[in-house]
């Protein structure tokens, strides 16, 4: 297998599309959660009060204004980075995990080149199990270049507001990244089980990208009043994703004033989604005819 | 390529191979047996099986019924495939990497050295051109190309499947010229083409599928059959008998006024000493040889290729 993986790596090291995935995410990252909540921030005009406002309260307000700022500001900087960019990981990176992986597969499919690759003699296990590594490893890296890349833009910001520069925790650090690892493996191995089912790149990152941006979200919100679908409810991908993710923001998750699901639960169901989607792909890819 | 004498243990072997999809049968109860060291030829018209059966030999299908050894190994084994070198159809590779990036993949998962890569590329005379990316290649080198990945393991067996098709009449002599050199050696070949002419002055032994069918498997010389002897001779008739007499004449007919026997062209000139010993008047004697084509017609009842 490790034959396969360094295959795969070289593969998806010269692959323009790899690293423009990766360059819209980070570009993402940088403008949209660090450039563009810097510069409204720093251009929030400030708050319009009436003329007759006696002065002690204007102050007042002004100083309200002055500490809410502080607070947006305090959220760039480097040691807040997992705490600003976590929550986000599953509605910008699962798209992103899942067109990695719809390419990865379905590509080879596209190009035929699975049957160039079988013959060569690694076995269709190796093949696959290194494909799905040589993913992961790009994965894990995309969320540590996130956090790089957040890490990054935060001690610019802290720089130009003159704040003392502080980096996050290691432990916490690590655990960030695994739940972010973990959210972006389930949605790209989605991304593989749907082009080894459908052998295809476009229909397969056309149905995950439906799943993950529209149809979860309507049948989540059916109005079904059964305890038994108020339940399936907290078992799909998209709800733990967010549910695991927002747990990094100690804010109230996916909606919930109350969190239905802990942290550990969804990291679980995450697992078993990953797993599951990983096991099938591998048998469908094993047993069936190499066109 | 010269005919190997003796009969060797066979490379690749098939009992009763058969594979359906749903109600069609594309192979049925196929039994072939490549020799080591042989250029075997795998003819047959379009639609005949040929490239489904090569796919069930490197396991990218499987089979419905029958069973397969390749290299004295189950298709498809990592240990079968060791041995193997395969271009199946039209070359795949990545379109966004070089040739020789293209081929270094495959050597990782092949397991072979990147020098091997320079080696192969050289051989197909793709040296020149390694830097450049597939999708810029024209057929011929995509063609080159799918060979250079076939030899990257020096395989033992190579599996060729049509490795003309598409290419322009220079393309193909050098294709040929290029299966004639990796084919020489101890390398056994597995040739499937539709063209005859391709197999006739490539092959050693041949094996003809026709509707999912092995028709018929022989040396070229054994499907072209011996060939005969075309008489003009006067009386015909008297000739016709005389030559039906002779014990190493198998068959005697008059067709178009010419009298046509089923007999080795070698006894040309003995047949010649006898009808005029025998006081007829010859006018016009000559061997005649069966094309591979002729042979294929007649097996495949005239189906075109």
């Amino acid at each position: 297998m490790l034959a396969s993986l360094g295959a795969e790596l070289l593969k998806l090291r010269k692959r323009p599309s790899t690293w423009v995935l990766g360059s819209i995410w980070l570009a993402v990252i940088i403008l949209l959660s660090y450039t563009l909540v810097y510069v409204l921030v720093s251009n929030t005009p400030p708050p319009t009060v009436p003329e007759d406002t006696p002065k002690a309260q204007k102050e007042q307000l002004r100083e309200q204004q002055q500490e809410l700022r502080e607070q947006q500001l305090e959220i760039l900087f480097p040691e807040n980075v997992v705490f600003n960019l976590t929550p986000g990981l599953p509605s910008l990176g699962a798209p992103i995990a899942l067109i990695l992986g719809a390419l990865t597969v379905g590509s080879e499919y596209g190009w035929s080149t699975f049957k160039t690759v079988i013959t060569q003699r690694p076995g269709r296990y190796a093949v696959f199990f290194g494909k799905l590594l040589a993913l992961g490893i790009v994965l894990v890296l995309l969320v540590v270049l996130t956090f790089a890349a957040g890490a990054a833009s935060g001690y610019v910001i802290a720089g130009l507001e003159g704040a003392p520069i502080g980096f996050p925790a290691a432990g916490e650090l690590a655990r960030a990244t695994g739940a972010g690892g973990l959210i972006l493996a389930v949605w790209a191995a989605l991304g593989v089980l749907l082009a080894v089912l459908l052998r295809s790149t476009a229909l397969s990152i056309g149905i995950g990208l439906v799943y993950s941006f529209a149809l979860e979200t309507i049948i989540f919100n059916l109005p079904i009043q059964s305890k038994a679908f108020r339940d399936a409810r907290e078992f799909f991908p998209g709800q733990n994703s967010t549910f695991l993710a927002e747990s990094f923001s100690g804010q109230p998750q996916g909606g919930f004033a109350e969190p239905p699901v802990d942290a550990p639960q969804a990291a679980l169901v995450l697992l078993a989604y990953a797993a599951a989607f990983i096991v099938l792909a591998a048998f469908v890819f094993s047993r069936r005819d190499m066109d | 390529m010269t005919e190997r004498e003796s009969p060797r243990p066979p490379l690749v072997e098939t009992s009763g191979l058969g594979k359906r999809y749903a109600s069609i049968t594309a192979v049925r109860d196929l039994n072939i047996s490549v020799r080591r060291g042989e250029v075997y030829g795998f003819l047959g018209p379009n639609g005949a099986g040929k490239t489904t059966t090569l796919r069930m030999l490197l396991g990218l299908i499987k089979p419905s019924s029958g069973t397969a050894k390749v290299l004295g190994e189950e298709p498809g084994s990592p240990d079968g495939l060791q041995g193997v070198g395969a271009l199946v159809e039209s070359p795949a590779f990545y379109p966004y990497l070089s040739g020789r990036d293209n081929l270094r993949v495959m050597a990782r998962y092949c397991g072979v050295s990147h020098q091997r890569v320079d080696e192969v590329l050289s051989q197909v005379e793709l040296a020149g051109r390694a830097r450049d990316k597939f999708k810029k290649y024209s057929l011929g080198m995509k063609q080159r190309l799918g060979v250079a990945a076939a030899l990257l393991k020096d395989p033992e067996l190579l599996i060729l499947d049509e490795p003309t098709n598409g290419l322009d009449p220079k393309g193909m002599a050098d294709m040929r010229a290029l299966i004639r050199r990796v084919g020489h050696g101890e390398r056994t070949v597995l040739l499937s083409s539709h063209l005859l002419g391709e197999v006739q002055q490539v092959c050693d032994r041949v094996g003809v599928i026709h509707k999912g069918e092995l028709v018929t498997e022989g040396t070229v010389d054994e499907l072209r059959g011996g060939g005969g002897i075309l008489v003009k001779a006067e009386p015909l008739e008297e000739a016709r008998k005389l030559a039906a007499s002779l014990e190493w004449v198998e068959g005697a007919m008059i067709e178009d006024g010419m009298l046509v026997l089923d007999a080795d062209p070698e006894k040309a000139p003995e047949i010649n000493a006898r009808l005029v010993s025998a006081g007829l008047r010859v006018s016009e004697l000559r061997s005649v040889e069966r094309s591979l084509e002729d042979a294929f017609l007649e097996l495949t009842r005239g189906e075109t290729i």
